[in-house]
């Protein structure tokens, strides 16, 4: 793994800022994996991050070109720099759940509606971690964190018959998946197809935060007893209520089948050069 | 030159398009929402993108992921978008993005009136975003012709910059028909004393230098020179510090490269300062168009009075008020904000005035009624305001 490392972080950004036992290092891993496994050297990508843990752990450690957003907002900041860039070149966000999730969900549907070339990543901790542990839209019904100490019970997106996801395949993304990143070579593989696919693409991958969601909703931050409570929780794609279930696999896998949004705009812009399209 | 009759909206069009702009995201707001109705029309007629983003702070945030792709981007709005803007203006800011921000100014607070001007965001353009540490380039056109020089004046300057640069309009100069000249050549582009810095890219490696330094070129993805573009402190070994000497050495450079090249920006106009008049009047945009009438008005009554145009609103042109005289600033808000400016850079012995409306603008009888009225000591009230002494 070091390999990985080497050939495409930064050498001041290793190790990077994850706390001792938690997840991230791990997720932040997958990704580097689908990128080598798909034969992409550090030209081929263009690296965003939003803020966070998954921010602060990913952003610009890059040895490409990178870029570190605003909170929320990164996904507005792909859609203009997908306009400039090369289409080959590979656009890839890593942001955490609250970034995409809540308070940059209207980017982050308008960019799966336009259909605009990038693979958002979510690293998912299941809730505010980097400010001390408050409860998210990922967060667990019930859970105890510092901000919801009788155990959090506001409706959340992926419990009683609700699935973020889907909302985002009703808003026109064309690759969508979620893991949990103790599953093994599964994200790797589903991070792989969502790179390719020329749209919008999100994987969820949900990894356990050992400093506060472990400390407070799981009363251990012992990386044992928390991956195992992951492991208990994980299941495959499930018709109807998963209850407390995470759901993983790939939710929608629509590659290739939307026109992909700067394409779309430069044919446009070509018509009008070539006075095909009138006022 | 092709001489047209068009609106501000139009001048500021055709002013982006002859800088090179080829990337615009807005939001319908009126009064600003022709500058993207004809950005829509004139854009992909040269190559270049128009989006409609799904809220003002979108709206920023798409040009400034086309800035740091290579493309020259501009966003247009009025007062309760450009609120929106300060989140994605501080990333451009600290960042620094070359981006340039319209904003057609109506009444306010909030909603306010939509069709009608305003003057209250002179201060918000200049703090477009929180936490302080930086400079900020602010122009102010009084015309329509002046509204397609300084927009193409905006993209020169935040490009030599790297920094978002913002064209303070009015809703009467944008909305307003006026002549309007256009250029239709380089040599007649030139000869109105155009210019047009093309987007360079920054080889890297050191991005961010901590010095007062212009003419860098920005950082632009994609060219894989391992650029990293960022709002976090840069540091020599990347961007993730809470280091206070790096942050001072950012905060310094975002300042100083723009205060210690104010001669490249400072623009303003003068009418009869040369006799030390013993009231000036002081305005920028629409109004100063009145101010310009009253105090000819005056000249012709043999009262000694001078007037003063900020063209350059920010970095805040304290020169220009180095004269011990009675000043009195005429602005499109019932607060007074041009006002406090002036009463800080005002020389020692001045006393500063302000005439206030919102909505509407003066007539020159009713300033030239003030000015009386301030030669004889006499109190200022108007409209059961009373406008005393700053």
């Amino acid at each position: 793994m070091s390999d990985l490392l080497e050939k495409y972080v930064r050498p001041e950004k290793n190790p990077g800022t994850a706390c001792k036992g938690c997840g991230l290092r791990l997720a932040h891993r997958r990704v580097l994996e689908a990128i080598d496994e798909l034969g992409l050297g550090q030209g081929d990508v263009v690296w965003g991050t939003g803020i966070g843990c998954s921010g602060r752990q990913t952003f610009v450690t890059w040895k490409g070109d990178t870029f570190a957003g605003t909170h929320g907002r990164v996904y507005a900041m792909a859609t203009g720099l997908r306009l400039a860039l090369p289409p080959e070149k590979r656009l890839i966000l890593t942001v955490g759940d609250g970034d995409a999730f809540t308070i940059g969900f209207l980017h982050l549907l308008n960019a799966a509606r336009r259909n605009v070339d990038m693979t958002v990543v979510v690293f998912d901790n299941l809730g505010y971690q980097s400010t001390g542990g408050q409860y998210g839209v990922t967060t667990p019904l019930g859970s105890r964190t510092d901000s919801s100490p009788y155990g959090a019970w506001e409706p959340n997106w992926t419990q009683g018959g609700f699935d973020v996801l889907r909302i985002l395949k009703e808003a026109g993304a064309t690759f969508l998946a979620r893991h949990t990143v103790l599953q093994g070579h599964e994200p790797v593989e589903s991070l792989k197809r969502a790179i390719r696919n020329p749209g919008f693409s999100l994987v969820q991958l949900i990894y356990p935060c050992v400093t506060h969601y472990g400390v407070q909703a799981l009363g251990t931050r012992d990386p044992a007893a928390i991956y195992d409570w992951f492991r208990e929780r994980t299941a495959g794609l499930i018709e109807g209520d998963p209850g407390d279930r995470f759901t993983t696999g790939i939710l929608h896998d629509a590659s290739g089948s939307r026109v992909e949004f700067s394409a779309a705009m430069r044919d446009f812009v070509a018509s009008v050069q070539k006075g095909e399209r009138h006022v | 030159m092709k001489r047209t009759f068009d609106t501000g909206n139009a001048a500021i069009t055709e002013g982006a398009i002859r800088a090179g702009c080829s990337l615009f995201a807005g939001y319908p707001i009126t009064p600003a929402t022709e500058i993207a109705e004809n950005m829509s029309r004139r854009l992909p007629q040269v190559g270049g993108y128009y989006l409609q983003a799904e809220d003002e702070n979108a709206a920023l945030h798409i040009c400034n992921g086309g800035a740091i792709g290579g493309l020259k981007a501009m966003t247009a709005t009025s007062g309760p978008g450009f609120i929106l803007f300060a989140d994605a203006f501080g990333w451009a800011v600290s960042s620094e993005v070359p981006v340039v921000i319209v904003n057609s100014q109506r009444v306010g607070p909030v909603s306010g009136i939509t069709g009608a001007p305003g003057q209250g965001e002179f201060y918000l353009s200049r703090y477009l975003t929180h936490g302080g540490n930086f400079e900020t380039i602010v122009l102010a056109p009084s015309s329509v012709q002046e509204a397609f020089r300084l927009t193409v004046r905006a993209f020169y300057l935040a490009e030599r910059f790297r920094t978002p640069v913002i064209v303070l309009a009015d809703q009467m100069v944008t909305d307003g028909w006026e002549t309007l000249e256009l250029p239709e050549s380089e040599a007649e582009f030139t000869a109105m004393g155009l210019e047009v810095v093309p987007r360079r890219i920054h080889p890297g490696p050191e991005f961010y230098p901590a010095s007062d330094a212009i003419d860098i070129p920005p950082v632009v993805l994609g060219h894989n020179t391992g650029a990293a573009c960022s709002d976090w402190t840069p540091t020599d070994r990347g961007h993730d510090t809470e280091d206070v000497t790096w942050q001072h050495k950012h905060a310094w450079r975002l300042i100083h490269k723009i205060r210690n090249h104010r001669e490249l920006i400072d623009e303003a106009e003068e009418w009869f300062l040369d006799d030390d008049p013993d009231v000036i009047l002081v305005a920028y945009g629409t109004p100063s168009r009145v101010v310009q009438s009253a105090v000819r008005a005056a000249r012709r009554e043999g009262l000694r009075v001078g007037g003063i145009r900020l063209i350059s609103l920010w970095p805040f042109q304290d020169r220009m008020f180095s004269r011990t005289a009675t000043y009195l600033t005429v602005e499109l808000n019932w607060d007074g904000q041009l006002v406090r400016e002036v009463q800080r850079a005002a020389a020692a012995g001045s006393s500063v005035h302000f005439w206030g409306r919102c909505g509407e603008l003066p007539s020159s009888g009713e300033l030239l009624e003030t000015v009386q009225k301030l030669l004889k000591n006499e109190p200022l009230e108007r409209d059961g305001w009373r406008t005393e002494k700053w």
